[in-house]
């Protein structure tokens, strides 16, 4: 809360100092991200009382595109979601927007919608387990010089969905799951 | 702006961290049992012989001349005139209730019913009837994992069985989005020791004069000489059949395996156990010895002989234990001491059927393998063919008609050309399960 207290006030306190406008030419952008995804779950297996769990998994991302105007940036995201029993590959289209902000220190808003897959994901004896949707909408704080390279944090609500096949127990004859993991993700990045 | 935009970002951020749970449904289908006593006189009442029915829940299938006994699970037997394969005609069906396997020797149809060996009369196809019957040779038995037990509590005589009836429940649960292997109160498999839909060419061992018709090596029947053989939990039971109308409880034969399948091929017989596969010696059909066994891990097992090599299959899945899919060429040329050739990785192997040098190996819904076996060191680089856009459970190759079920019915092929098969016919399945 300090450090988002303290960047704003950096922020403000710089607003006034930029000024300058340079022509605006189309480039390649990357944002490469290394992350959390947290949440937990609340479940009811196997008697009526819930249990509650609390879940972590690390989150890498990579956002290559265009800046298509001096704020908005469009590409395709690619990266690796370490679930507890799922790897998933989302790919995805996405965007990043600077919001109206000045100085070193800026705000943007960052989304990426598309389809996790789940191609290096290893199955264990019996199951089948298959990627699904995946939105990933967001806010972050930039820090660096407009134009250069800057490093970022990140939160975004992330939803991923999957459907796992079971292997069945003794009576039943079909068992599977479908799983929406919703998560907060908390990253660190760079941007170029 | 910045000042009304952070307090928004930390208060939809702090509303996500409390509120952001993964959740995951499991659907599960489970098969309920209530328990039902059932009498054995009614039982012993009901075998008659009706007009056809439709297929539901095909199990075994047995051909003997230009006929076809298809069972009905737990119900009876489907009576089919196959001698134009191209159009079967449903000729009439048989009621009877606990039958899961078939033998025919002549014009004797042997059939189980719970408890009961029953032989039928079948020269007129159309019109069953009962001949004789042995009563309370089988103690218990599965039909789809659900067991059934005669009862007899007070050690006075033996008048019901302790049957269940069975219907399907959906429930949905929450679960950790984790595997949860052993949730459910053990690590049991649905339905390995089911009689499912299965059958299987055989060498099925012919005495002169005698005519028996063509078992599966699912089949727990099996005719050799004047016996015949049948195979229930770890015994086998041996019936004298020299009067093929009198069947007479003859010998019962006890090991320490699980058997599952029986498959005459010479003097041999080929037990299919959950562990591995036996092999006797029948040089004397009235004392079948032990001569060895072939162990594996927990799986299902068809097998099939020809020419000293047994071709055993093993697969995983929902239906049976194990880690293994493969099909393992076992030398048998010394029966006494079996011994591994080769083992060919497949996807998921089901029942399998020999019309040397062409196997037929299906490969549940995957689809149906042709394989040319001449070699028996490359197999895998002779696949004649690859039939993936069905459902192949097992398979039987009678000449150059091939028989193949699969979970939407019941097809003949002519296989004349092994790299093409042609469509003959399809008697659809009416499914009752989900």
């Amino acid at each position: 809360m300090k450090i988002f207290l303290t960047l704003l006030l950096i922020m403000l306190s710089l607003s006034f100092v930029m000024a300058q406008e340079t022509p605006f030419k189309k480039k390649y952008i990357n944002h490469t991200e290394l992350g959390a995804l947290v949440g937990r779950v609340k479940y009811a297996q196997g008697g009526p009382d819930d249990r509650v769990e609390s879940k972590v998994s690390i989150t890498a991302q990579t956002f290559n595109g265009i800046q298509m105007s001096p704020r908005l940036g469009v590409g395709v995201t690619v990266g690796a979601d370490w679930y507890k029993t799922a790897l998933i590959t989302p790919i995805a289209a996405g965007i990043r927007y600077d919001l109206p902000s000045r100085g070193t220190a800026r705000f943007f808003a960052l989304a990426d919608a598309g389809y996790g897959f789940t191609w290096l994901h290893q199955d264990s004896d019996g199951f089948d387990t298959k990627g699904g949707l995946m939105i990933n909408p967001g806010i972050g704080l930039r820090a660096g010089k407009p134009g250069a390279s800057s490093v970022t944090i990140s939160l975004t609500y992330k939803r991923q969905e999957a459907f796992v096949k079971k292997p069945a127990y003794y009576t039943q004859i079909k068992r599977d799951e479908d799983r929406v993991y919703n998560r907060i993700a908390i990253r660190l990045g760079i941007s170029f | 702006m910045k000042t009304q935009l952070l307090p928004f970002i930390v208060l939809v951020f702090s509303i996500g961290l409390f509120s952001c749970n993964d959740q995951c449904k499991e659907t599960r289908i489970t098969r309920r049992l209530t328990p039902l006593t059932r009498s054995l006189t009614d039982l012993r009442n009901s075998v008659k012989s009706e007009t056809k029915h439709e297929l539901v829940r095909p199990g075994k299938i047995y051909t003997k001349g230009n006929y076809l006994f298809i069972n009905e699970i737990k119900e009876g037997i489907h009576v089919v005139d196959n001698s134009d394969p191209a159009n079967p005609r449903f000729v009439s069906f048989i009621v009877i209730p606990g039958n899961g396997d078939i033998a025919v020797r002549n014009n004797i149809l042997y059939a189980d019913s719970f408890s009961d060996l029953v032989a039928l009369d079948i020269s007129d196809p159309e019109n069953a009837k009962e001949v004789s019957r042995v009563e309370n040779v089988f103690r218990s038995g599965q039909f789809d994992g659900v067991g059934w037990a005669l009862l007899n509590n007070t050690g006075g005589p033996v008048i019901s069985i302790q049957d269940y009836t069975v219907d399907y429940v959906t429930e949905t649960v929450t679960t950790n989005c984790e595997e949860n292997w052993a949730g459910n109160g053990g690590w049991f498999w649905n339905d390995m020791l089911s009689s499912k839909a299965s059958f299987s060419s055989s060498g099925s061992a012919s005495s002169s004069a005698q005519t028996n018709g063509q078992a599966g090596s699912m089949a727990r029947f099996a005719l050799y000489d004047k016996y015949l053989y049948t195979v229930e939990q770890n015994n086998m039971h041996l019936f004298n059949i020299s009067n093929p109308a009198q069947p007479g409880d003859f010998k019962t034969v006890t090991t320490n395996f699980n058997i599952e399948t029986i498959f005459p091929y010479q003097n041999k017989l080929f037990l299919g156990t959950t562990t591995g596969m036996l092999i006797f010696d029948n040089a004397n059909p009235a004392e079948p010895k032990q001569l060895s066994a072939f162990q594996h891990g927990r799986a299902c097992d068809p097998v099939v002989v020809h020419n000293d090599i047994a071709y055993v299959t093993l697969r995983t899945g929902s239906a049976c234990p194990g880690t293994a899919n493969q099909m393992d060429l076992v030398d048998v040329s010394d029966a006494t001491a079996p011994k591994l050739i080769k083992t060919y990785q497949m996807e998921n192997p089901h029942g399998l059927s020999i019309n040397f040098p062409t196997l037929f190996l299906c490969e549940g819904d995957k689809g149906l393998k042709v394989f040319d076996v001449k070699d028996k060191m490359t197999i895998d680089q002779h696949l004649l063919s690859f039939y993936k856009d069905m459902d192949a459970y097992d398979v039987i190759s009678l000449g150059s008609n091939l028989m193949l079920i699969g979970k939407d019915g019941f097809y003949q092929y002519d296989a004349s050309d092994p790299k093409n098969l042609r469509l003959l016919s399809k008697i659809p399945v009416k499914k009752a399960v989900p």
